[in-house]
This record gives C-alpha cells, structure tokens and sequence, in this order.
C-alpha cells in the first residue's frame, strides 16, 4: 500500500514505554521468576544454618531430576490450558508411558531409541483421542480426560500390574545423571521447542482459541485442528514426563504418575498460566515445576514434618494465585 | 463472580437451542416430562442401574436380589452423599476437587473427638459437619470473592492439599481408632430389613430436591448456574450463594465421612480418595450440566446406583483392576456421547 | 449527492446478496432481504437498532450462513464456509463486534495466519512481524498506536481503528464497515473517510452502517433502507426524514408520542456530587421525579459506566450518591434494590446481562422480587408468583406459547418486554434505562416508549441511554451528552436534536486525549 502521509489520525503524541507493555503481558512469567528467586535464596539460607555449608552439586543435581517428570508434565498440562480446556488425563498417560518403559526397554541403544519412540507415538494417539473427543464429540474437556484418565490407568496396570522392570543404567545416566545437573539441557531445549512453537501457525492458533474461538476462526485460524494438535502434543509431553520419571526411579511403576494430573495443574498456575485460556508460557511452567520442587526442599531443610507437606503447598498454591492476580490487576491500573 | 477454566466459549452467532421446557405444551404428563432432554437423561440413568442389575444377575445370580440390591443401595449412598455436594456446586458451574481429604477429615475428626463412646458422639458428628461446612465456606470464599478470584480447580485443589496435611500430621496414631457404636448402628440399623443409611439418603433426597425446586435459594441457585453476570444485576447475593453451595459441598462431604465410618467402623488415612472422580462421574451420568445452571438431583442418584451396580458387576465376573478402570472409563464416555447427541454443547 | 464517484456506479455488482434468511431461535434477524454493491461504490446500509444490518454483514462477510437465500459474487453463486474462505475473493469485514484476540499484540493480530517467517526455519519471523505492522499503521497515518502493545491495554477507539487497519491491508475488492464509527471521536471519522475515498478511487467496493446521518449524507453514493430483517429501498439521493420513516414504518411523530409535561415542582429523585469510578470522572447531576432524563454520546464514553456505578455494579472511587434527598451508600445491586433506595436497571445487553435464556419467562421475570414478594421464609409463594407473571405478560402483552416456556426461544421484542416486566414487579422508583431498544422491532419500541411516557407520568425518575440520538431527542425532557467519562454538555427545550446530541458528542477538544475510553 502506497502511504499517504497527507491523511492521518493526530493522535496521542506518546506512546506507554515498552517495557511497561511487556511487564504487563508477562506479568505471570515475571512473577514466576520472581518466586523461584526467593525460594532459591530462602532455601539456600535454611541449608546454610542446617548444614553449615551452602549446597553444592549434589542437591542440584537431585533437585533437577526429581523436577524433570514435573516440567514436562506441566508444559503438556499448559498447552491444553491455553486453549482454554484442561488435561485430567495427564497422571494417566504418564503411568502409561512409565510403565511400557520399564517393561520394553532393553540394554542396546537400539532398544531404547526404539521403545521410546513408541511411548512417543503411544502419548500422541493418547492425545489425540483426547483432542478428536473434545473438537468432534464436542464434549467438555474435564469429562473427556476425567474418562480416559480412567482408561490410561487402566491400561498402564495392564502393562505393568506390579511395581518392577528395569530402567538400563544408560538410560538413566542420559536422562537422570546422577553426576550432575544435565539434565537442565533438556530444559532449555525445550525453552528453544518454547520459542518456536510460540513462532508456529499451531502456537498462534492456540493462543487464539484461548483467547476467543469465534474471533480466531473468523481470523483464518484453523480452529479444529489446533485444538487436536494441542491435545496431541500434551500427550506426547506427557509421555517424556513418563519417561524421565522412569529413568530417574530406575523402575517402573502403574501408579506413581497419578499425582501428575494435579502437581501439573499447581506448576502451571505458579508459573503464571491462566486457567481460564490464552495466557501463559511454557518457560513459567517449567519455572513453576521448580518452585513446587523447592517448596518441598525447603520444608524438608526447614525440619517441616513430611506429613505437613501438602498443607504448606496447598497453602502456598492459593497465596501465590491470589498474589499474582492483585499483582496482574495493579500493574494494568498502573499503565 | 464464580467461574471455573471449565467454561468453553459458544459461538458468538449460536444461539442457544431452545431446551426442553421450551417444546410446546403436549397433552400427555409423560410426553411433557420426557421432552426435557434433562429429564430424559435421569431417565436413561435409572435404566442403566436397571439394565445394570439385569447383566449381573445374569452373570452371578443373586445380583439382582433383595440382598444384591441392598448392598449396591448401600454403597451408592456413599457416592451420592459426595455426590449431593458435587451436585450443588457443579449447578453453578464450580467444581470441588477437596473432598477427598474433608471427607477424610471428618472421617478421623468424628472417631478421634468422640473416644469411641457413645456419649460423646453427638457433639463429635455436629462438630464434624461443622467443621467441613467450615472449609466448604472457605472454599466458596476463594471462589466468589471477585477480588480473590481463584479459579474453582485451584482453590479447591489447594484446600484438599492443605486437610492432607493437616490430617497427616495432626492425626495421632495411638488415639482410638473406632466409631462410637451408635454411629455404627445408625448406619446398619435395618428397619423392615432396610439399613438406616438408605432412610437417611431418601430423606436427604427429599430435602435437596424440595430445597432445589420450592425455595428461593434453589431458584436462585439455577439463575446463577445460568447466567451469573444477570443474577448479580437482577440482586441476587451471588457471592453467599457461591459460599453456602460450597459449604454445602463441605457438609455433603462431611457426612458422608461419618457415615462411611459408621458403616466400617475405623477411619483410615486415604479412604475418600476414590470419592473425588466417582461424585464428579456420578454428578455427569445424572445428566447434570457440568457447566451449571441445568439438572436434578435424582438424576445424581441415578448416576449413583449405576456407578456403583457397574463397579459391583465388574467386580462380580472377577473382572481385574485394570479392566475395571477401562470400562469406568468408557461407559462415561459413551454416556456423554450418548447425551452429547441430545444437545450438542453437553 | 456526494463528491464523487457517480462515474462508476455503471456495471454489474461485485457482490450480490438475493432473499437472504436467518433466525437466532424465536427472532427473525433476516427475513428475505437483498443488496447488490457496485464496483467503486460508497453504500451505506441504514436501519434502526436490530433492523437485521449486522447479520446482513455477518451472512455476506461469510462469518453466518443463511437459512435461506444466495450470494452472488461477480455473478456466480457463492457460499462461504467461513470468513477466511471470503478472504480469499477478496471480501473482507469489520464486524460490529471486533474480533481482536485480547491477550496477543496488535503486530500479530495485524497479521494473524498471514505472518511473515523467516526464510531458513519457516517460523514466524516476530521483529519482521513488528516492523511490518509499525509501517503499515505509519503508513495509514497512525503513529499512536504501539504494535507490540497486547490488544487488552489499547482503548476501544484504538481496537477500531486497528480492526480497520487489519482489513484495508488486505487490499480487499469489496470491504464491509459495520458500525465502524460508533466508537471514534471526530478526527478518527475523519481519517475513515479519507481511507474510503482513497479505496474508492482505486475501486474498491465498501458497506458501511451508520446511525449518524451526516455520515451517511457525506460519503456514501447509495443507501440501502432496512426494515424488520428486510431492504425496503435503495436510493442514490434521499432526504433524512423519508429515510427515517422508511426505516421506523411510519412517521416520526406517531413513533414518538408527545413527551408528558413535567411538573415544576417535582422533588429531586437522584442526585450525584462528583462521582466517579474506573471510567467516570467527576459526574454530577439531578434527575427529578417524573423526569425523564436523557444520556447520549459515542459508545465508551462512560455511560455504561455512569449507569452500573448508580446501580452499584461497579464500584465508586469517589462522590456521593443521594436518592429522595438522603445520601445513600450502594454497593452492589442489592443495595440499589433495597426499599429506601428503589433503583432498577435495565442493562444492554439482553443476552449476556439480562435474561437467563434457558430458564423460563417466568423464572426470568420474578427475578428481581425472588428474595422479597416472592419468598415466604424462604419458600417460593408459587400461586403469587404465577399471578404475577400472568398479569405482567398480560399487561405488557408479551406473546409465548406459555410461562414455562425457555425465554431464549422469544423474538428480540418480547424479550426486551420480559426485561423490562421483571424491574416492573420491583417496584422501583428510578429506572435507568440503558439503550432497552436496541434489537427490538419498531411496533414493540412504540409499546416501550409509550410505557416509558406513562412511568414517568406516574412519577417514576427515569434516566433514558440510547445509542440513537433520534430517539434521545424525541423521548425526553432533557440530555446530558458524556464524552471521556464526563458530562460534556447539557441540553434542554428546543435545544434538543439528534444533531446537536451528535456534534456534542463528538467534538474532539484536546489531541491528547485517547485515553481514559477504555472499553466500559
Ligand atoms: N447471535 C444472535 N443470537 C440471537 N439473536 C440475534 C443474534 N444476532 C442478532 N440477533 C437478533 O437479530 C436481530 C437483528 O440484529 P442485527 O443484525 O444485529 O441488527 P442491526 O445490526 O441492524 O442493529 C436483533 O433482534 C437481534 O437481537
Ligand atoms: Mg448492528
């Protein structure tokens, strides 16, 4: 289009500084920062006092690998939470995809590369059941993944009826070293995965649904078939989560991943993304899995009686919730 | 305001279709009744308990008997107790993920006040019920105070967490461990060959359904389920009603923990774990809307008994965990298609 | 009639909609209308509040199919699937209702699905993105607007001329204009219609609505005339007053009944000292009783504003409130329903704001007495309230198929009457009316105004928003006009016009101005 600058709008001579815009879109993400900042510092100091030394490789290294299984799941919890539906299915296809590791995973690389292609390909079908249920059967998506929670479960108790198989050393040493904290190169791979997906026609068009599907279909967004993919890529994250979360049990087991429905719904809303759609990121959500984890730290050093755990974390959930929504509401006020 | 991530938006151009109550008048009672596709779906509920009892008696004969029947009533009122909670908060478009752990609690609270005697287990069941109607209240408070505005799915999540903890860590392991056998009889007591706690349900069936249907509150409570924006603009007090369906849902869950005690006689740390995803799916195959605003609460009992005759039948052919977990799954599902077909948006 | 252009209405049409058809339940929002839009052509589509123009667009933009009906597109016959799939030929819209994604920046809602990428990784390219989107408004001559600001923190004039924006850049053959200066002040009207002219040189086709008179007079080439979900006409030269018979079906004087004489010493109902709230700013007025006071100025000026803080929905940052010579502190709806205080509000918007639309007529109507006539200790008084919903619908003559029928399944008129019925059995003693005709058909707006006339005969206060300053100027005893959250100029007697209303409203005295009209 020729510009015409004879013809314009006089408008408001200035413009609001932009780091004040994008403080205000990422308030979540900030806040998130924020938190994990403070939890990191408070824990220090409590270690510190309790062991007279400030911790060193081996708390980060532990703290990252019990972590890992909790990111993944909460980045596939967040991307179905963006389009503006949930994923109670999540602790489900997790114990799926545990239990086939421990079961099929043999000693040769071959093996491994192999069989965790498949709990890939088994956490996509997963999703993607979810998602034709949601988009074609258009039925509510708690109800829809509440079943097939359900029926993953099920199933994983199938292929795995008690706790056992055997994780190849390899495997663990690749995904939950013990030597060090490596496994955060997993984190910032998918920081970058993160980056490009929030650049891909799949990650606009979910955004947009959980913004307003009317308005992102009248927009040309492929609303159907983002809303599936959504799905489908949940089941495949959380099908890494299983797969972490056996390589750092060394075993498998049907029913640890059940927690997972929930503590990804927790690390999802610390890490700033909004229940009701359209807002969040996936770098929060890992941030967020971290937070919970160091929540638990802390108690732990702070010689909280385990079984005070969840009250403190429950706690905390609905301080945090409350904390960054006033915080979210004051920052637009003061633009 | 209460609002759960649990809304979908609906096509700006969509109107809603006219629902039942909307078809004209026909001339037969029964051809009005059933041109609800909600009333429909309670009916489609009570005829998969039937149809329910009806294969077990097949596969093991003696289901479908006084005795079979019995004991699945038993049972299911357990879940529709929850359920009667569920049901209450889900009319307005909420959801109650704590009702595990208050139904735990109340469950460890009632046997460890009263000592296990008698005397004491009066004041130990009122304390109890006002304990979970207590956090039920809180849970509200979260949920409709606008300038909290925690989403249902969190509020209720952290609460359950925080009576995990709280039971965990407060519960002592050399207290008495035995309901008071008052409580016990209460629920086993048979009158006419009828234990008590099946009385009770069908009294707690007539109070919510007349408190649903006659009071000003149960109307109130559909307009907000409908459109809360409007109720709030028309004066109704949104907000305590948000915090007395809520309260509800804690008193519900409550109850039904002294009664699950009762009806075993000990309280142990996890029992109402299986409780959270059997309300919700009981709450869904009553063909309640789980957006809020539509539904009735025989339904529930409906989609009580049926949950429990297919958990009772699976159990029955020997059927394994696992299998019993698939087919929970599917027959949701294929119950929600089923309705799905009726009114597209269910 | 207008500068140019004339030239070029020769030829076959571009885009051609014949007996067009759709029903939203019980309301039939296009009932068999037709429009052909020439080459190069300004046509302006002009109608009352729910005379169908909206879904008229809807339908032909692709965003509605019709029940019943073709489009033509250069003579052959078309159907869209979607919006995107009327893109592709070349149409594009800009809907009454905008379709911005709040939460994502005006850079990628510019360029949503089209999005440049990056040569080597196939990704959205974002800074290109930016750039892109900071040249194409600098090149239409908006500098104001900050592309990689989220859509949620621009204001609602800024959203407008974004969704413009977004449409030209897509060079389209024909461009439809819902409503596209409802929410700019002056200058911004200005700008529009620069932007028009300059495609209509180049060919394009445009339809845009309008409610303000002078608008359509000034740019359009020809005006459609729509009636009940219907055209009545298209004409190239037509006077104001033919346009708007045509529009309402008969003539402005039987449309509009006389206004009650107000007594002179009629007490103050309402009053406010300075009040403001998040989108109000130092309001202060006095409605008296039997006064029917009127409010006029461009949508997210701060009516709704002024309305929900009186009722109490939003909240007061400051100033007082006083209702029959007692201050008063309202705080919720409740409040403002309470006995001393008897305020009722009608909002907007039926759908959202009003009606319970799966419920009953009678459950919506007794709505706002649920907690007071209708409950003996809590139970509901069942034969009082089928009494009184029987006489209402009666009264009001509200036609169902019966009280127990679902009120979504009405047509736009009875709804509004079953509305308004509900804050009838209230009792009130103000009513604040917000723009309660709009989407109503003109036999039942007669039925409304006349109703209104006789509340305010019986010594209601009535304070009176509408969108249409025609009405404002026929049904009222005075006007306030907002503009930026505060009362920009009062007018009285024979001061009252729908063009002094308008040209109040939108004089635009300071360039800094923008902000501060964020969506009510
Ligand atoms: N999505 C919808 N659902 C129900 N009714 C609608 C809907 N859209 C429009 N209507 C009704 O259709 C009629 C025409 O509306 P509309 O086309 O918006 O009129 P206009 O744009 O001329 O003001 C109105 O009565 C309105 O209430
Ligand atoms: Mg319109």
């Amino acid at each position: 289009m020729p510009p015409d600058p004879a013809i314009t709008v006089a408008g408001r001579p200035f413009r609001r500084p932009r780091w004040k815009l994008l403080l205000a879109q990422n308030v979540g993400l900030a806040l998130a920062v924020v938190m994990l900042i403070l939890s990191l510092v408070i824990y220090c100091v409590i270690y510190v006092a309790a062991q007279h030394r400030l911790p060193g490789n081996f708390e980060l290294t532990s703290t990252v690998n019990t972590t890992m299984p909790l990111a993944f799941a909460s980045i596939a919890q967040t991307i179905v939470v963006l389009t503006r539906g949930i994923d109670l299915s999540v602790g489900g296809v997790v114990d799926l995809s545990n239990a086939v590791a421990a079961v099929k995973l043999g000693d040769s690389l071959g093996s491994e590369i192999l069989w965790s292609l498949v709990v890939l390909v088994i956490g996509a079908t997963c999703g993607l059941v979810n998602g034709l249920l949601v988009t074609l059967g258009r039925l509510q998506p708690i109800l829809v993944t509440l079943a097939t929670l359900s029926i993953y479960q099920g199933i994983a108790i199938r292929v795995l009826p008690q706790p056992g198989g055997q994780i190849p050393q390899n495997y663990t040493d690749a995904f939950a070293s013990i030597t060090g904290p490596w496994s955060l190169l997993y984190v910032i791979i998918v920081g970058v995965l993160w980056w490009a997906f929030r650049r891909s026609s799949l990650g606009v068009g979910v955004f947009a649904i959980g913004n307003d599907e009317t308005a992102a279909s009248a927009n040309g967004v492929a609303v159907r078939r983002a809303r599936i993919l959504a799905y489908v890529l949940g089941g495949v994250f959380s099908a890494i989560s299983g797969l972490f979360l056996a390589a750092s049990a060394t075993a498998g087991d049907a029913t640890t991943g059940n927690t997972y429905t929930l503590t990804s719904i927790v690390a999802a809303v610390l890490g700033g993304v909004s229940l009701f759609g359209g807002r969040g990121n996936g770098v929060g959500a890992i941030l967020g899995a971290f937070i919970s984890t160091m929540i638990v730290n802390i108690l732990f050093f702070a010689h909280i009686n385990p079984l005070y755990q969840s009250f403190y974390e429950g706690l905390f959930l609905v301080l945090a919730v409350v904390l960054v929504g006033s915080v979210g509401r004051l920052m637009r006020k003061a633009m | 305001m209460t609002s759960t991530p649990l809304q979908t938006s609906h096509p700006a151009d969509l109107t809603p279709p006219p629902s039942g109550a909307s078809t004209p008048q026909s001339s037969s009672g029964i051809r009005r009744f059933l041109a609800s596709a909600e009333r429909r779906r309670v009916l489609y509920a009570f005829a998969a308990a039937i149809a329910l009892f009806a294969i077990g008696e097949i596969v093991r004969p003696g289901f479908g008997s006084f005795a079979g029947i019995r004991a699945v009533l038993v049972v299911a009122s357990f879940v529709g107790l929850v359920a009667a909670g569920q049901f209450f908060v889900i009319l307005i478009g909420g959801i109650d993920l704590s009702v595990p752990w208050v139904l735990n609690a109340a469950a460890i609270l009632v046997v460890t006040s009263s000592l296990g005697r008698n005397a004491w287990a009066v004041p130990a069941g009122l304390l109890t019920l006002a304990m979970g109607t207590m956090i039920g209240a809180l849970n509200g408070v979260g949920v409709g105070v606008a300038v909290l505005g925690v989403p249902a799915v969190v509020m209720t999540l952290a609460m359950n967490g925080i009576l995990e903890g709280l039971t965990g860590g407060l519960t002592c392991s050399s207290c008495a461990a035995y309901a008071p056998p008052v409580i016990q009889a209460a629920v086993h007591h048979p009158f006419f060959g009828i234990p008590a706690v099946l009385f009770f349900w069908a009294i707690v069936i007539a109070v919510v359904s007349v408190v649903l249907s006659l009071t000003t509150f149960g109307r109130a409570t559909y307009a907000i389920g409908s459109n809360p924006r409007a109720s709030f603009l028309a004066g109704l007090p949104v907000r305590a009603i948000t915090i007395g369906l809520y309260a509800l849902s804690g008193f519900f869950s409550a109850l039904a923990g002294i009664t699950l005690v009762g009806f075993g006689g000990q309280a142990a740390l996890g029992m109402g774990d299986p409780y959270l995803f059997q309300s919700i799916a009981a709450v869904v195959i009553g063909g309640v809307y789980i957006l809020g605003g539509r539904g009735h609460y025989i339904g529930v009992v409906a989609g009580s008994i049926s949950l429990v005759a297919l958990v009772s039948v699976l159990m029955a052919v020997d059927m394994p965990e696992y299998g019993r977990n698939i087919i929970y799954g599917v027959v949701i599902l294929v119950l929600l298609l089923l309705y799905g077909r009726e009114a597209p948006e269910a | 009639m207008t500068d140019a252009g004339h030239a070029a209405l020769a030829g076959a049409p571009f885009i051609e909609g014949i007996g067009l058809s759709r029903a939203y339940g019980g309301v039939r929002a296009l009932h068999n209308a037709s429009l052909a839009v020439l080459p190069g052509e300004v046509h302006a589509l002009v109608g009352e509040n729910g005379a169908g123009k909206s879904t008229l667009i809807k339908v032909l933009g692709g965003r509605v199919r019709p029940d019943s009906g073709e489009i033509r597109l250069r003579g052959t016959s078309v159907s869209f699937s979607g919006p995107e799939a009327a893109h592709r030929v070349g149409v594009q819209t800009v809907f009454q209702e905008l379709t911005l994604l709040p939460s994502l920046t005006v850079a990628e809602n510019l360029f949503l699905s089209r999005e440049p990428r990056s040569r080597l990784t196939h990704l959205i390219d974002r800074r290109a993105m930016g750039r892109r989107a900071e040249e194409l408004l600098t090149g239409m001559g908006i500098d104001h607007i900050d592309p990689l600001a989220a859509v949620e923190d621009i204001s609602l004039s800024e959203r407008q001329l974004v969704e413009i924006v977004r449409a030209i850049s897509h060079e389209p053959d024909i461009l439809f204009l819902d409503e596209p200066t409802s929410s700019l002040v002056e200058r911004e009207v200005v700008w529009l219609f620069e932007q028009i002219r300059r495609l209509r040189a180049r060919g394009t086709a445009m339809v845009f609505t309008s409610h303000r008179w002078n608008e359509v007079r000034s740019i359009a080439d020809r005006i459609t005339v729509f009636r009940n979900g219907g055209d009545v006409g298209t004409f190239t030269d037509i006077s104001e007053d033919d346009a708007v018979s045509l529009m309402t079906g008969r003539h402005v004087e039987t449309l509009y009944p006389p206004v009650p004489a107000l007594t002179a010493s009629a007490p103050i109902a309402l009053e406010t000292h300075h009040l403001a709230s998040a989108h109000l700013h130092d309001v202060s007025l006095q409605l008296h009783a039997g006064e029917i006071l009127g409010v006029g100025g461009l949508a997210g000026h701060g009516h709704r504003a002024l309305f929900f803080t009186l009722f109490g929905a939003d909240r007061a940052t400051s100033g007082t409130i006083t209702v029959a010579g007692k201050q008063v502190s309202i705080r919720s709806p409740h409040d403002a329903m309470k006995r001393g205080v008897g305020i009722a509000l009608v909002p907007e918007d039926r759908k959202t704001e009003g009606l319970l639309l799966r419920m009953s007529v009678r459950d919506n109507m007794t709505l706002a007495i649920l907690r007071g006539r209708l409950s003996r200790m809590g139970f509901l008084r069942r034969a009082e309230e089928k009494r009184l919903s029987s006489d209402l619908s009666r009264q009001l003559r509200i036609k169902t198929a019966g009280p127990h029928i679902a009120v979504g399944s009405l047509s736009g008129g009875n709804q509004q009457k079953v509305l308004l019925g509900r804050w009838l059995l209230a009792e009130p003693r103000i009513l604040l009316l917000y723009d309660v005709t709009r989407g109503v058909d003109v036999s039942t707006k007669a039925e409304i105004y006349a109703l209104i006339h006789r509340l305010a005969a019986e010594g209601k206060a009535i304070l009176f928003y509408s969108s249409d300053a025609e009405e404002l100027a026929h049904l009222t005893h005075r006007v306030l006009v907002m503009r930026e959250g505060r009362i920009a100029a009062a007018l009285e007697g024979n001061a009252i016009t729908a063009e002094a209303i308008v040209s109040a409203a939108v004089r635009d005295t300071s360039p800094a101005s923008g902000r501060g009209t964020h969506a009510a």
